[in-house]
């Protein structure tokens, strides 16, 4: 282990922040992670728009309980790679905003995508007037997709985005206000929690040899979140958010807000800027 | 910082170069800049305080920020705690013990490589100054109910806050299992306190709730005497406190101690009372003056009590007044506190600050009284007083939205020492003492 610290004054502060330790890591070593994420996101959106696909086609066939089923399953994908789809900025605007991104909230024009079409099916309970919002969302994940498999990703996103993914759960998803009319909001986690534990491990032998303990810390984490989680398990997916026990959100809570600031520290480790 | 600004900044001292020594001595005596503005003060410059190295002890007897005198900024957080078993209520206990040690103390934090991030958030700059912080640690009625093993160790007398009359409870606002008291000379101090502890313990502990407050400063009197800070009722707050600086009526009013019924390991403790009380502060203030003076039992301007009295410290003499012609029989100060043979079992330490939290959705002001307040028994205290006040008339001004009940442990002794510590050792758990 290299430890780079500069002592501190403080042997309070030294006792408590455990101090981070950062690996010998060549550029070249990460190569082959950052080219095994790249198929793994490829195949999530390609995975995504076959799903789309059917999702959008429920709706534009009047099918509202087919939509509805199929909505919190299509979203995972997406989920699951959001950091490197949030590159594109338009993209995720028309994909993934949310009401409260538009100042008109609900009946705002520039409210688009998955957010929206939730709002017709679950809070109007009808796919009346969805059909443009289908479309355009059908052409915005086609192009998502195009532009990804021509995307050289940057290493640091991909490994920052480990913790990235921490950061938007913890900021804006444990509240259940992602998919506030659906309550589908456990799909989401899980795929958050699943893009971010494959960065995780795709990295992971390259900091084992110098920081066993970090690495049991995490996997140890993301298994809890796992135990958690398969407890509101169905057949088809998860149970709705408001299910959730104010006990195992805080238990979520805290493993995201622990993921959270031990993979920030994944970047770091790794030599990355 | 901006070009503008820059531009700015040059033409004036252009302007006070170009007139020459002559000319600016002439500008200034003619009464134009003060001088602070001709030394190059800018407009975002730090407003200076020479109380950032004030510091509070943390070891001892009590926790501190009790019997602390109160400084200008405070505030409560609630946490939901998911330390389950006695080693990880041991490892929340000393961590919390090591980052509050540290807080208050002041001092620099560890430097890590820069491709990772700061140990610390750095708000108050590379090396943290004391500034008065106190942190004090309080444990809710569920921090027992829910650890099987800590249940036979609960204080006698924590329980779970329950509504009173007058109050509409806010549940994301109320409770928790541990509550943090921060305080100290400004909002940021704390603010970087909390976020020190959050990044330091994300694993045991989720933020439920917070509420941040202030008291106004006044200046220091040439007398060398002090008066208690006004409320957002423009009231003086404090007057008939019980001396924190006597001792043995701490021993009495505010400490758990020996011969009591509670636990021997909380001996040196003491019950935590938190309310958030919102003020509608608009109607109080379209209130004619005398009926407030009647409704709080106190003269607004000098803090005095009814009948002759010319400061706040004066006593009023209920017995002399049986049928309130002086001060009204439902005039807060009376209701809270008969002033008889045996009010004296119900005396509680209030140290409150004051709240504003922004406009509600009718426009009004959000703001009121983070009530705190300190006793050895919480049922003869805060629970009996807080019976008497139901129905008061103050009640059409205000309206309890949140808080909890939290049991205070004893302060950690020396170095060696852990708030908390007592309570484990109660329960069998073996804790090493030892140098942190
Ligand atoms: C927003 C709510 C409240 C306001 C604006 C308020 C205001 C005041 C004021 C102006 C005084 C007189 C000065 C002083 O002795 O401090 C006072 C006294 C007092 N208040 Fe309150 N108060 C509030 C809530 C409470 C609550 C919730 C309690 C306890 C349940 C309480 C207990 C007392 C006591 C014990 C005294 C001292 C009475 C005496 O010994 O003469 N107050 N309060
Ligand atoms: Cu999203």
């Amino acid at each position: 282990m290299k430890l780079r610290i500069t002592l501190a004054s403080s042997l309070f502060a030294l006792a408590a922040a455990a101090v981070p330790a950062t690996a010998e890591v060549s550029p070249l070593d990460l190569v082959q992670p950052i080219a095994d994420y790249k198929i793994y996101v490829s195949e999530n959106s390609e995975k995504l728009v076959t799903d789309t696909k059917a999702f959008t086609d429920a709706v534009k066939a009047g099918d509202l309980d087919k939509a509805k089923s199929l909505f919190g399953s299509t979203r995972m994908s997406y989920e699951a790679i959001e950091p490197i789809a949030e590159l594109f900025s338009d993209l995720d605007g028309s994909i993934d905003s949310r009401a409260d991104d538009h100042e008109k909230a609900e009946k705002d024009p520039e409210f688009t995508g998955f957010h929206r079409i939730e709002y017709g099916l679950f809070a109007e309970n009808s796919t009346k007037d969805l059909e443009p919002f289908a479309d355009k969302l059908m052409a915005d994940v086609t192009e998502l997709n195009k532009r990804i498999t021509e995307l050289t990703l940057p290493p640091e996103k991909v490994v920052g985005g480990a913790a990235v993914l921490m950061e938007e759960v913890a900021a804006t998803k444990i509240s259940g206000e992602e998919d506030r009319y659906s309550h589908t909001d456990l799909w989401d986690f899980k795929a958050n929690f699943d893009g971010s534990r494959k960065i995780f491990d795709l990295v992971r032998p390259l900091i084992e040899k110098d920081d066993n303990a970090f690495v049991a810390k995490v996997s140890g984490n993301f298994d809890a979140v796992d135990a958690t989680l398969s407890k509101y398990k169905t057949a088809d997916g998860y149970q709705l958010y408001d299910k959730l026990t104010d006990d195992d959100r805080a238990v979520l809570a805290a493993k995201v807000n622990t993921l959270a600031e031990d993979l920030s520290t994944l970047r770091g480790k790794l030599g990355l800027n | 910082m901006t070009k503008v600004e820059k531009g700015l900044i040059t033409t004036r001292r252009g302007m006070l170069l170009g007139v020459g020594a002559a000319g600016s001595a002439l500008a200034a005596g003619l009464g134009g800049a003060p001088a602070a503005e001709t030394q190059g003060t800018q407009v975002t410059d730090a407003p200076v305080s020479d109380k950032t190295q004030e510091r509070q002890p943390f070891y001892g007897k009590h926790q501190a920020g009790i019997v602390t005198p109160r400084p200008a900024a405070g505030m409560i957080a609630s946490f939901h705690v998911l330390a389950q078993t006695p080693a990880e209520v041991e490892r929340l206990f000393r961590t919390l013990s090591e980052r509050i040690a540290f807080l208050m103390k002041g001092g620099t934090p560890p430097a890590f490589d820069d491709k990772l991030p700061p140990a610390d958030s750095g708000l108050l700059g590379p090396v943290v100054p004391p500034d008065n912080l106190t942190m004090t640690v309080s444990l809710g009625s569920s921090f027992f109910d829910q650890r099987d093993w800590l249940v036979p160790h609960k204080p006698v007398r924590l329980s779970r806050m329950k509504a009173s009359p007058n109050d509409a409870l806010d549940a994301d606002l109320c409770h928790g299992d541990l509550a943090l008291q921060i305080s100290s000379n400004t909002p940021d101090t704390n603010i970087h306190a909390l976020r020190d502890i959050l990044k330091n313990l994300p694993d045991l502990m989720v933020l439920r709730w917070k509420q941040e407050g202030s008291v106004p400063v006044l200046p220091p009197k040439p007398d060398g005497s002090h008066e208690s800070a006004r409320n957002f009722l423009g009231f003086r707050d404090g007057s008939a406190n019980p001396d924190a600086g006597n001792a043995a009526l701490m021993d009495r009013v505010v400490w758990v101690s020996e011969g009591s019924d509670e636990p021997a390991w909380s001996q040196g403790g003491t019950y935590q009372v938190v309310r958030i009380i919102r003020n509608f502060v608009e109607r109080w203030d379209r209130t004619p003056l005398g009926e407030q003076e009647r409704i709080i039992g106190r003269k607004k301007a000098t803090g005095a009590p009814f009948g002759g009295g010319t400061t706040e410290h004066d006593l009023p003499d209920y017995a002399k007044d049986p049928e309130g012609q002086v001060t009204p029989l439902d005039a807060h100060i009376r209701m809270a506190n008969h002033r008889n043979a045996t009010s004296d079992a119900n005396l509680i330490l209030r140290r409150p600050f004051n709240y504003s939290n922004g406009v509600s959705k009718s426009g009004q002001l959000e703001q009121g009284l983070l009530f705190i307040c300190y006793q050895a028994d919480l049922e003869r205290g805060f629970i009996t007083v807080q019976r008497q006040l139901d129905g008061e008339p103050l009640e059409e001004y205000i309206k309890p939205i949140g808080g909890g009940f939290f049991f205070t442990p004893p302060g950690p002794l020396d170095e060696t020492d852990f708030v908390g510590r007592t309570l484990l050792e109660a329960t069998g758990h073996a804790v090493t003492r030892i140098k942190s």
